[in-house]
């Protein structure tokens, strides 16, 4: 297990890399559901002020 | 040839529906991939005989390079179509494209800093694939905050589908930019003509990132796709039933 974690002396490279990409990953997730659930409450707010929604 | 399926595609409610129905079947192969593509690239794969276990940045970095480009690629094509026939679907596709196309080039240039770092002795040169690959970060900014900085929703899409089509020169160039130049980038290992550059152990984890990656970007895309249509459509009577919800 320490031997992979060394990445045979790589580790200060090979592990930010996966880190920042995983990052990267995960905050897209984040955003594009963020991002829809924006536009509906958005959507749902303009129908309401039109008088088309209660 | 018929033209129909292309034209309900372009209609709103059904894009939007189509959207949401179709969100799984990428996203769950994407995750299988991915994980099946990380355990052989981290565990199974062999080290490299130069590069030893650094090599394994590619297994991040060439995935994430990979996406910089071929979202940038759809961008520029749906940014197109919606120029060229009005569609107002292919310009949320665009608009949908623009922010995981920068967050995943921002991977690329910082993963390949990484790898730059222990094999070439620097973090950052301004080499031509460096430098075209930086460009294409600064044409993804550039894209959203011209977008962001247009209040009327018909006018920015029009403004920055114009940027988008104009940007995708810069896209041959970073790939052939290790051809055409003399670069401190290594040359292509896989997207060559022949064969791949590598044994099989190391290819099928890469390759299994690669298309995880993809069928990934299609999945956030198509969540993305969803929100979009929504802020086009100002008082279409469909979205009562989507918001109702």
């Amino acid at each position: 297990m320490k031997e992979f974690l060394d990445m045979g002396g790589y580790a200060l490279y090979v592990w930010p890399a996966y880190a920042v990409t995983l990052t990267v990953v995960v905050l897209n997730i984040v955003w594009a559901r963020r991002a829809l659930t924006r536009s509906r409450a958005e959507a749902r707010r303009r129908l309401i002020a039109q008088g088309e929604l209660q | 040839m018929t033209w129909t399926w292309f034209h309900r595609l372009a209609s709103p409610p059904y894009a939007y529906a189509l959207a949401a129905r179709l969100t799984p079947w990428f996203a769950w192969p994407a995750a299988l991939l991915i994980l099946g593509g990380l355990w052989g690239g981290l565990v199974l794969a062999p080290p490299d005989y130069q590069q030893g276990e650094g090599f394994r940045i590619i297994y991040v970095h060439a995935p994430s390079a990979w996406m910089s480009l071929m979202v940038y690629t759809t961008m520029a094509i749906a940014a197109a179509v919606g120029l060229i026939w009005r569609i107002k679907v292919a310009h949320a596709v665009a608009a949908s494209c623009a922010p995981i196309g920068a967050s995943f080039t921002f991977a690329a240039l910082v993963t390949g800093a990484l790898w730059g770092e222990p094999m070439w002795g620097t973090y950052w040169e301004w080499d031509p694939r460096l430098t075209s690959e930086l460009v294409l970060l600064f044409l993804y900014l550039g894209y959203m905050g011209l977008r962001a900085g247009i209040e009327d929703p018909q006018r920015a899409d029009r403004a920055s589908a114009v940027l988008a089509v104009v940007g995708v020169v810069n896209v041959p160039i970073i790939h052939y930019s290790v051809t055409w130049w003399n670069s401190l980038h290594q040359a292509p290992s896989v997207m060559r003509l022949g064969k791949p550059h590598m044994p099989a152990t190391m290819l099928v984890p890469l390759l299994m990132m690669l298309l995880g990656f993809t069928l990934f970007f299609v999945a956030l895309l198509l969540v993305r796709l969803r929100g979009e249509i929504l802020s086009r459509e100002r008082s279409a009577s469909w979205i009562r039933e989507v918001v109702r919800a």
